[in-house]
């Protein structure tokens, strides 16, 4: 049947020049090889707010000037989600676009179908080093480079001064441990405050925020090969959100779409909300006077600060087109040290947005700008972000057993130690038959 | 087939006993209208939301505080929404018409002529009824790929032209008509063709009222095939677009609900102007 | 079809004998039986019963969703029933149906009851119980979020005002299935509301004039009239939102709750999406889906075999 499948595919590809005429697109006709890039900022219809504006410039820029130097073209695709059924679909139908932006969340399940091109042969060894290592690694195989960051997103608490105030909170009130965590929530609470504010819907993000805690236990969900995911650790980082969950320190839904930390310490919804460093573009652009702070994540008592560094890749589809010619777009795009490639990271990661940039040469570029003056910029980039490690390529069982730990603790109350042996052991059934890249 | 407004054959049964009915009447009407506010509020909870500033947008309020337009103007400067609306027209439109012809067409002979394996084929048909979409979804996304048709209004239309839904209601239609019309016709030599077309198109009124508006709907509001299918933002349908609108600005609910509006609005304008239609039609056309 | 015309036209011009005519009515009929079926048989075969096949026959594969396929024959069908996953969401979903189908179809029914009768404002308040139907469940979904979130949620605020302190609708995994219930009947039950109309109107109203002067009350007259007399469209109703509901309202699940808290909404057809796109277990997910129409066609069969006699499938030939 596998079989049958793909020469259906086959087929097909010779029978899709004549119906292009019906097709409302079928421009490409030019004769020449055109690599579709598909992503989430560009083109976007004229109008709007000014960040999705300067975003949708970076694009466009970069492709018309990769457009002007080279033979073969690259056509700027805006794909809704990511992470949705079309890209999943178009995959499984071997109709993958030849450039696309991945999260770390799906880096193993599309190394292991073997669709990421190598980058390391179009790299010089220099660039390879220019970017963070903690933040390669989980686009690292083999110490082959399949995939380059546009950007980094580090995890911190984000607070409203305004409301810390109105309760009568001073910023020695601003917790570093776990229990001085627990501690403002009980003030808050009685104060009658807003709360604090957790991602509280299933999925990949709601992992990512909250691996930090875990890590800081100096626990992990994997290690060598193996599930560390039944410990101490671990049971304390899920009894720790339990307790936010279970007490109402956290409420149970995001009073604000998506726990959106602009909405919701803007909106008065919260005092204090877990979130990322595109946070604070989003307040400049939507509520440029909103005084508003940010703390590194609290810590367990004896842990090590510890954060996760978020952020997408550009990748080059290996059956694509071109796969050759796609992997030297992204070198040439983000990872080559021609200045111009580098003043395009700084370009994204301190203009178009607010991010750490992923390449120490791009940072310090940044630094020099002025990119990171803004105290919580600042912060972010000197303090926070040295404490970081990138998000974890875990394949989706592996996902899904902590999300579901996650979940179980916090709104049904079970019981972490329970939790954490049932993932435990669902994440050890499920490595011993694996094969594919080193789970990190 | 009753033209009139309200159903007649059941109504008011008890004649004599005016008083008491009349009686029973205003608690009737009294529990219909508390229902029917009830039914209706969320839809109107959305419209007044859709007209409020961001810090008015969680105010449990009835109306705004301060009415604005603010979101609409900016929904539609950032959605190509008058293109959306179009593609969604053309869409739904050409499946619904396409859809009534192909499906009375072929619920008049499984419910007229005589031929072999007629129930086996019925069962067939009716047993596609039970697949779940997203379960074909990647194999009808290579066929369609293999009929060069990807990224096409005709990828987004053909595939969403064939539910056996509407073949079954049409077919349950045709075997309560009397069969006596078409008897005439055709001792009178008329072939299938034209009985069909003479006497069973015309009959049909009614039911295909009902079921243009269920199919209308069901793809004005489709969302993951007309999605999947298509990669240019020309082709998108009105609730993808508003679903990447959505996408880029979750967190403002103010302007989520403006586009939850202007998408719901077509619809919900088409159904309060042919409301006395769309209810009498569905009602009428023997649906059991 | 114009062989069809050129058939009739000779059959009636010819002094055919009684028994060729016949005959050639009857080759005449099958010929015209498969012009008028051809159009939707081959589209729904092309359409639908071909990737329903495809999804058979992937049941039986590991898909990595990349274009490798392994055959490993009933594994996947071994995974399902050891996946506790799976077995929460059949469950989920027993749960839900249980609930819902029966929910549905007594509101339905019930509001049908209300509004059969002519009364000021009834086609007003039959139009304001179908307008969340004409709605799109993305959108619904949304509204209800909006509405039912804590701390800033209407239903929340409200409550809140009358010193009522509200359960976390949406965040308890007690309580998200029941609300994701409500929503599915507050938003389909005007279209089954309207079924049950067309299957009131046809009880002929002498039957009621009768009841009443032989003095039944309303419950005597529903218990021995109504209800009978509807049972052809209650088992419509029964069959066609059983179906409808399984198969459908991803999307409502998807926007209001992604399938939790806790698992506690993750219906079988939610979970069948999850497995593959998220995953990209197609494999898996195509053996769930070919198990779930499996056992819709038991559900759809025992139900035709229950109304055979009635008028339901009244196949008159």
């Amino acid at each position: 049947m596998g079989v049958s499948r793909r020469s259906l595919f086959r087929a097909g590809a010779g029978a899709l020049a004549a119906p292009a005429l019906l097709s409302g697109c079928g421009s490409s006709v030019s004769g020449r090889k055109e690599l579709v890039f598909w992503q989430f900022y560009a083109p976007t219809p004229v109008g709007g707010s000014p960040d999705v504006v300067k975003q949708s410039q970076w694009f466009t820029r970069m492709v018309n000037d990769w457009n002007a130097q080279h033979e073969t073209k690259i056509r700027l695709e805006y794909v809704t989600v990511l992470g949705n059924p079309k890209l999943a679909t178009a995959f499984a139908a071997g109709e993958g676009p030849d450039i696309f932006l991945l999260s770390p969340g799906d880096f193993a399940r599309y190394y292991n179908g073997g669709v990421l091109a190598e980058l390391t042969p179009y790299m010089e060894p220099e660039a390879v080093k220019d970017f963070f290592a903690p933040n390669m690694a989980t686009r690292t195989a083999d110490g082959k480079v399949y995939g380059l960051p546009m950007e980094i997103e580090p995890l911190a608490m984000f607070y409203s001064e305004q409301a810390m105030e109105s309760a009568h909170l001073a910023e020695s009130d601003l917790p570093r441990t776990w229990d001085q965590l627990l501690d403002l929530g009980d003030k808050l609470r009685t104060r009658k405050a807003p709360p604090i504010m957790l991602p509280n819907l299933p999925g990949y993000y709601q992992n990512f925020t909250w691996y930090p805690f875990l890590w800081q236990t100096g626990a992990d969900a994997v290690r060598h090969g193996r599930s560390g995911f039944d410990s101490a650790g671990a049971r304390s980082a899920l009894q720790l959100w339990r307790d936010c969950i279970q007490t109402g320190i956290a409420p149970r839904t995001s009073p604000v779409p998506d726990s959106d930390a602009v909405a919701g310490l803007g909106g008065g919804y919260a005092t204090m909300s877990l979130s990322g460093i595109w946070t604070v573009a989003a307040f400049k652009y939507r509520k440029p006077k909103y005084r508003y702070g940010v703390i590194p994540l609290p810590t367990p008592a004896g842990g090590t600060p510890r954060t996760a560094l978020g952020g997408w890749a550009f990748v080059a589809n290996a059956r694509g087109r071109d796969p050759e010619t796609a992997a030297k777009f992204c070198v040439w795009a983000l990872g080559s040290m021609a200045k111009e490639s580098i003043q395009r990271v700084v370009d994204w990661c301190t203009v178009a947005k607010s991010d750490i940039a992923p390449r120490a040469s791009a940072l310090a570029a940044g630094r020099a700008s002025g990119g990171y003056d803004h105290p919580v910029m600042k912060k972010f980039a000197d303090e926070i972000f040295p404490t970081g490690r990138g998000e974890p390529r875990y394949p989706p069982v592996v996902y899904k057993a902590i999300s579901d730990a996650i979940q179980q603790c916090e709104f049904a109350g079970a019981d972490p130690a329970a939790q954490a042996r049932l993932a435990g052991d669902t994440i050890d059934a499920y490595l011993t038959s694996y094969r594919g890249v080193t789970i990190l | 087939m009753p033209a009139t407004d309200t159903s007649p054959a059941a109504d008011a049964p008890v004649r004599p006993a005016r008083a008491r009915t009349t009686r029973r009447g205003w608690v009737r009407f009294a529990v219909a209208l508390v229902l029917a506010v009830a039914a209706v509020f969320p839809l109107g909870w959305m419209l007044s939301g859709s007209f409020r500033t961001p810090d008015d947008v969680f105010s449990p309020s009835l109306l705004p505080a301060h009415p604005t337009l603010h979101n609409f103007s900016y929904v539609l400067t950032q959605v190509a929404f008058p293109r959306y609306l179009l593609n969604s027209l053309i869409v739904a439109v050409v499946v619904t018409v396409v859809a009534l012809f192909f499906h009375s067409m072929a619920a008049y002979a499984l419910a007229r002529l005589r031929f072999p394996g007629r129930d086996t084929i019925f069962v067939l048909i009716f047993s596609t009824l039970l697949i779940t979409f997203p379960v074909i979804l990647v194999p009808l996304f290579l066929i369609v790929h293999t009929l060069g048709i990807l990224d096409s209004y005709a990828g987004i239309i053909i595939p969403s032209i064939f539910n056996a839904f509407g073949i079954f209601l049409l077919r349950q239609f045709y075997l309560s008509l009397p069969r006596e019309l078409e008897e005439a016709a055709i001792v009178d030599g008329c072939g299938y063709w034209r009985v069909y077309w003479k006497v069973i198109l015309p009959l049909s009124r009614p039911v295909f009222a009902a079921l243009a508006v269920l199919f209308f709907l069901a793809n004005w509001n489709a969302f993951l095939w007309p999605m999947v299918v298509t990669t240019s933002t020309d082709l998108s349908l009105v609730q993808v677009g508003i679903a990447a609108f959505q996408q880029q600005h979750a967190a403002d609910w103010n302007f989520s609900l403006a586009a939850s509006t202007i998408s719901a609005l077509p619809t919900l304008g088409l159904f309060v102007i042919f409301q006395r239609r769309i209810v009498e039609s569905i009602k009428t056309s023997g649906f059991k | 079809m114009t062989g069809l015309a050129v058939g009739e036209r000779s059959a009636r011009g010819a002094s055919a004998t009684r028994t060729t005519r016949r005959l050639s009515r009857r080759s005449r009929e099958r010929i015209a039986a498969g012009l008028f079926l051809a159009p939707d048989v081959l589209g729904l075969a092309l359409f639908v019963g071909v990737p329903m096949v495809v999804c058979i026959v992937l049941g039986f594969f590991q898909v990595d969703g990349f274009g490798g396929y392994t055959f490993i024959g009933l594994d996947n069908y071994r995974r399902m029933f050891a996946d506790p996953l799976f077995l929460g969401s059949l469950k989920t979903t027993l749960l839900y149906l249980v609930v819902l189908i029966p929910g549905l179809f007594v509101v339905s029914l019930a509001l049908a009851l209300l509004i059969r009768q002519k009364f000021p404002l009834v086609g007003l308040f039959r139009g304001a119980f179908f307008a969340p139907n004409v709605i799109s469940l993305v959108v619904i979904g949304l509204i209800w979020k909006f509405m039912l979130t804590d701390q800033s949620g209407f239903v929340v605020r409200v409550l809140g005002f009358f010193g009522i302190s509200s359960p976390s609708w949406l965040g308890n995994p007690h309580l998200a299935l029941w609300m994701v219930v409500a929503v599915t009947i507050w938003f389909a039950m005007g279209y089954y509301m309207l079924i049950f109309l067309a299957g009131l109107q046809d009880i002929p109203r002498e039957y009621y004039e009768v009841a009443t002067i032989d003095g039944a009350g309303v419950w005597q007259q529903f218990r021995h009239i109504t209800w009978p007399l509807l049972k052809p469209t209650s088992f419509f109703i029964l069959l066609t939102s059983t179906v409808s509901m399984l198969t459908g309202g991803i999307d409502l699940i998807y926007v209001m709750t992604s399938g939790g808290p806790a698992n506690s909404t993750s219906l079988i057809i939610y979970y069948i999406y999850e497995q593959a796109f998220v995953y990209g277990e197609y494999g898996y997910a195509s053996a769930i889906g070919a198990f779930i129409v499996a056992i819709l066609l038991v559900w759809s069969v025992g139900l035709f075999a229950l109304t055979r006699g009635g008028r339901f499938n009244d196949a008159r030939d």
